[in-house]
């Protein structure tokens, strides 16, 4: 099945039919911006993992320094508050560079040295205290603007940023995906030695990705600073803004290119808005289950359920058409 | 071409490698025999950088190789193969050799004429586009570790028992590709082998270890005659 196939239809729905019938509705219009934030950050730790096999267990580093960077840089510079994002990426891929050395670790060697980084990040955020505002965090952190007469602060502004911010994420996937250098990737997940030793530098090549994935994780980490217009170093870095978006990927299908997004928006929402209803106490416990039961029934993830049913309704309907 | 001096190779109180020293010519190929465990995989090992020696030289074409990682041997015009293929698993049979020619050509270029051509003179042709490499039959998994090899534009292809594990046929059909390739691409191979007749047939020179140490090397003729290998290969009452 095409990437066009699968994005036109979600682009449609995403930016024409959700902001047309719940532009209103400010709740559900928070709820699926939070829902996007976690499907940039899946969709970043996606990237690492499919292209060359990392499995991190530190995004939270990342998406606490991209908050802290933004939230520092427009309260105590001045800066804009896009261009703050931007810088707040940067920062973000910055952090990553001093994780390099686990790269030379495998498996879960390096899950546990990317782990142990994270809580680096998260003690310095709260010890930093007159940058950071330590433990008692940062207050009133600027709201998104009003751009070219458009308000973002809004929650429906804050969704078109968000959306835009996850959709340039999948571009840039998508070309690194088909490019020679996203091949030798792809191939590095099962077998780097293949790789290497037809002169991939496989460790550079991974370096790259891990930068890419932070600066990602970084701009969300500084969207949602703006949009929720506070921080502390607890919730910055909260290990759940990495097992949340770890959960979406697997479930939506880490190794496809939309899987992580579709994973996010399903588990969220469903979690939010039908479980939380069902289940007010534990309600998290029928998405472990469902989680579980997505892993022994499709291991590959909730997309590639999709795609196989989309092919065989096509084929479907070809035999029908060649019968009539 | 490729000069090994003095190597030397422990691990941990093994000698796996013990002063070890030959070299391969322009243009040559060289079989490197031994029984089990006597270092010929430790030696490719050593030359495609995947493991470092505890001392010695190799120097290919004037380089000290040994300074430069695994990936930058590549471009110095030293391929290799695995004894158990690597393909590189969920790509194509031609992506597995986009990637080798795109990160193992000196120049970087994709050159889809060049693969088909390589493709071609190992029979995989027929199998380029759409088989994911995992699905291929051993044969062809092993002309495939030579096709990603080739890819690489090396000058040395050091292959590490490409033709074990097939059958009689099979393994005459894969000879002659070799020494097909062998001219075509203007190649120097080191070959590891166990079967004497296809060292004799393919190779022009020998150097065989034992134990980590060069014991003999010669023509085909020459060492398959030589009492010392004689005796590392049945046993001294053989001898």
């Amino acid at each position: 099945m095409s990437n066009f196939r699968i994005f036109a239809p979600l682009a449609i729905v995403m930016y024409i039919i959700v902001p047309f019938l719940f532009s209103g509705n400010d709740y559900l219009m928070g709820m699926i911006a939070t829902a996007l934030i976690i499907a940039g950050i899946a969709l970043a730790w996606a990237l690492l993992g499919n292209l060359g096999g990392m499995v991190s267990f530190g995004h939270a580093a990342f998406f606490g320094v991209g908050a802290y960077t933004s939230a520092v840089l427009t309260m105590d510079y001045n800066v804009p508050v896009f261009l703050a994002m931007i810088i707040a990426g940067f920062g973000a891929s910055l952090a990553s560079v001093f994780m390099m050395p686990a790269l030379r670790l495998h498996g879960p060697y390096f899950a546990l040295a990317i782990l142990a980084y994270a809580h680096i990040f998260m003690i310095l955020a709260t010890e930093m205290t007159s940058i950071t505002g330590g433990a008692a965090g940062l207050l009133s952190i600027p709201n998104l603007p009003v751009f070219m007469g458009f308000d973002f602060g809004t929650k429906l502004g804050g969704y078109i940023v968000i959306l835009n911010i996850v959709s340039l994420a999948l571009v840039v996937y998508h070309l690194i995906r088909r490019s020679t250098y996203g091949l030798a990737l792809k191939a590095m997940h099962d077998s780097e030695l293949a790789t290497r030793i037809v002169g991939v530098p496989a460790t550079q090549l991974k370096a790259i990705m891990l930068v890419v994935s932070a600066f990602i994780t970084g701009c969300v980490g500084a969207f949602n600073a703006h949009f929720i217009n506070f921080l502390d170093p607890e919730y910055a870095f909260s290990g759940e803004w990495t097992v949340i978006p770890i959960v979406a990927a697997i479930f939506g299908g880490y190794r496809t290119l939309s899987g992580p997004v579709l994973g996010a928006l399903f588990i969220y929402l469903a979690d939010q808005l039908v479980f939380k209803s069902l289940l007010p106490q534990g309600h998290q416990l029928i998405l472990g289950a469902l989680l579980g039961g997505m892993i022994l029934l499709s291991p590959s993830g909730l997309l590639p359920i999709i795609t196989n049913m989309f092919k065989r309704f096509s084929k479907k309907g070809d035999a029908q058409h060649v019968e009539s | 071409m490729l000069k090994v001096k003095n190597l030397s190779l422990n691990f941990g109180g093994v000698k796996a490698l013990q002063n070890v020293s030959f070299e391969v010519r322009e243009q040559e190929v060289l079989g490197l025999v031994g029984p089990n465990g006597a270092g010929k995989t430790t030696s490719f090992n050593v030359f495609s950088g995947n493991v470092r020696p505890t001392s010695g030289e190799v120097t290919y074409d004037g380089h000290d190789i040994l300074k430069s990682s695994m990936h930058k041997r590549v471009k110095f015009g030293i391929g290799r193969t695995f004894q158990i293929p690597q393909p590189m698993h969920e790509l194509t049979v031609r992506e597995n050799l986009m990637v080798s020619q795109r990160f193992g050509r000196p120049d970087k270029k994709v050159d889809q004429q060049r693969i088909s051509e390589i493709l071609d003179s190992v029979n995989l042709l027929h199998k380029s586009e759409s088989d994911a490499a995992t699905e291929l039959a051993l044969t062809e998994r092993k002309a495939l570790e030579v096709a990603k090899a080739l890819a690489t534009e090396p000058s040395l292809l050091m292959l590490d028992e490409v033709l074990a594990g097939l059958e009689t046929t099979g393994k005459k059909l894969f000879m002659e590709t070799l020494k097909k390739i062998r001219k075509q691409f203007n190649l120097s191979m080191i070959v590891i082998e166990h079967d004497i007749e296809t060292i004799s047939n393919l190779c022009d020179r020998i150097v065989v270890l034992n134990f980590g140490k060069v014991i003999a090397e010669g023509t085909p003729d020459e060492t398959f005659r030589n009492p010392e290998v004689i005796r590392s290969y049945t046993g001294e009452e053989n001898a």
